[in-house]
């Protein structure tokens, strides 16, 4: 890690004080993911595709190595010696900006949760075409860079510049439509960073090497991996992955059935949702088992993650951890007491700082994006 | 029928894979794997070294009327795998391979049928054979 920046300062701060420094300082660190879970789930060979089993997903900071990867075709990595961001479009004066000119603007930190936009696609019924994501298409990391606002402050920012066109260095293959997305300005403006570190080392290759954006809070189709030109522009952009992909209903359809595209709407925050990452199999009638997960949401924060042995019925709230930041997921664990033997099943659900519930069901899309239904897990009561 | 993993055609696929990865670029996955190895076997304690390293090609097509089909169609931009996850009604797999076609995947039009047929009889609706494979952290 280098220099502290004031964002870090400010997380420890609010993580509640000197009691809680060393846990807070130590962070990733004192947290190793166990060696026999450090594995990964791959589910595509080429183009690479691989998810985080839940249980490596146990530390507040995923580790590198451990982060879910995803890419639409093989990428074009760039050569960082090279490399320039190119900043056109609605700006007074367009700009080709190299790694050491991005370097020499704020230091920008952010700790948020980065998730597919199709994690647990994989789950809905019936089956939706696509990367069959089941859990772990999520991880936790610290981001550093740049943030957007001051790299327009660079260029100058036009009023008429109301979307971010954005474009990395990766090429589809024969005629399949090329990756290019956008996001309103207003949200790019507000916390966007465009990140050369991921938990304190370069951006790995196979995480958008040699800078990224990150969109705190939005699902992952709008983090563009090896960006080489941000624009501005009055309207969004056009083309496959902004008018057919990345889209939800407006209102919920039944199951099964296709959405025309004008009752849908882009993509952009997360919604909330908790998971499992440590149960036992097994507990002996009298003795109590601890459960742990993780929680996140799109919006700012996560208020409480409730467990509920009966199916729904009555819930109990789990006990959150201290570390938090508002787009960062919070781990949280349950001291659970059997009642009876046999076969029991447990649930969480979490509750965002709007007071969004995560529900029962998630809401079936033609595309499965942002599977959140409850979470079901099995254990066995023995005498 | 079951996805093929054979240990031979799992590391010669790793190859083709990493290649088609990094555009005929020797990998630096491969090369890691093969400095960390060091031609000697790995240690049986070593959790990650037992693991295939990411960028495996995964799978075969299983065999079948329809796989050279298959096999021409997808494996230019997908490895096996991707189709192989897939649980998809006749209805949806013809609305994939409409789609494919018109992104460039070359399907003769005489081979259409047989490779609609083969998709649903391999990975319909109940297909539950496709498993992740589990392989090393990234990077290591």
């Amino acid at each position: 890690m280098a220099t502290p920046s004031f964002s870090r300062r400010r997380f420890l701060a609010m993580a509640g004080g000197a009691a809680l420094l060393p846990s807070a300082l130590l962070g990733a660190a004192a947290e190793v993911v166990s060696k026999d879970r450090r594995r990964m789930l791959q589910v595509n060979g080429y183009a690479i595709d691989a998810e985080t089993p839940l249980d490596a997903l146990t530390s507040f900071i995923t580790p590198n190595d451990l982060f879910f990867v995803r890419h639409h075709w093989n990428p074009m990595y760039p050569d960082a010696k090279r490399w320039v961001l190119v900043v056109d479009g609605e700006v007074e004066t367009p700009v080709a900006l190299t790694l050491a000119d991005l370097k020499r603007l704020p230091r920008a930190e952010a700790t948020c949760v980065l998730q597919c936009a199709g994690n647990g696609r994989g789950l809905f019924r019936p089956p939706i075409p696509g990367v069959q994501w089941r859990y772990g298409a999520v991880g936790n990391a610290r981001w550093t860079g740049a943030r957007l606002k001051d790299v327009f402050a660079k260029a100058g920012l036009k009023a008429t510049g109301r979307h971010l066109h954005t474009f990395g260095s990766d090429k589809p293959p024969e005629k399949v439509p090329p990756f290019h997305r956008s996001l309103e300005m207003e949200k790019a403006l507000e916390d966007a960073i465009i990140a050369w570190e991921m938990n304190g080392a370069p951006l790995p290759a196979l995480h958008g090497a040699p800078a990224r954006l990150v969109v705190p809070g939005w699902a992952g189709d709008h983090w563009m991996k090896w960006l080489t030109r941000i624009s501005p522009q009055p309207e969004a952009q056009k083309g496959f992955y902004m008018e057919t992909a990345y889209r939800f209903p407006a209102k919920p359809g039944e199951p099964g059935q296709p959405v025309p595209p004008e009752e849908t709407r882009p993509l952009t925050e997360l919604f909330v949702k908790s998971n499992f990452t440590e149960a036992p199999a097994r507990v002996k009638a009298g003795t109590a088992a601890t459960l742990r997960g993780f929680a996140l949401s799109g919006t700012p924060d996560i208020a409480r993650v409730e467990i509920s042995d009966d199916g729904g019925d009555t819930w109990k709230e789990a006990a959150l951890d201290p570390r938090h930041e508002p787009y960062a997921w919070r781990l949280w664990s349950f001291r659970w007491e059997p009642k009876s033997e046999g076969k029991a099943t447990l649930h969480a659900r979490a509750t965002d700082g709007s007071g969004s519930v995560q529900p029962k069901e998630a809401v079936w899309n033609p595309s499965g994006y942002l599977h959140n239904a409850w979470q079901a897990v099995e254990i066995e009561v023995t005498a | 029928m079951r996805v093929a993993r054979s240990g031979s055609a799992l590391i010669a696929a790793a190859v083709l894979a990493a290649a088609l990865l990094l555009g005929g670029a020797p990998s630096s996955l491969a090369r890691t794997a093969k400095k960390k190895h060091g031609g000697k076997p790995p240690a049986a304690a070593d959790f990650d070294v037992k693991l295939p390293v990411l960028g495996t090609r995964l799978a075969e097509f299983p065999p079948g009327q329809g796989k050279a089909a298959a096999d021409l169609a997808c494996l230019q931009c997908h490895s096996a795998s991707m189709a192989a996850q897939q649980r998809l009604t006749d209805k949806q797999w013809a609305k994939e391979i409409d789609k494919m076609i018109g992104w460039g995947a070359a399907v003769p039009a005489d081979q259409k049928d047989s490779l609609l047929a083969y998709l649903v009889a391999n990975f319909g609706p109940d297909n539950d054979r496709f498993e992740p494979t589990v392989t090393r952290p990234v990077g290591r």
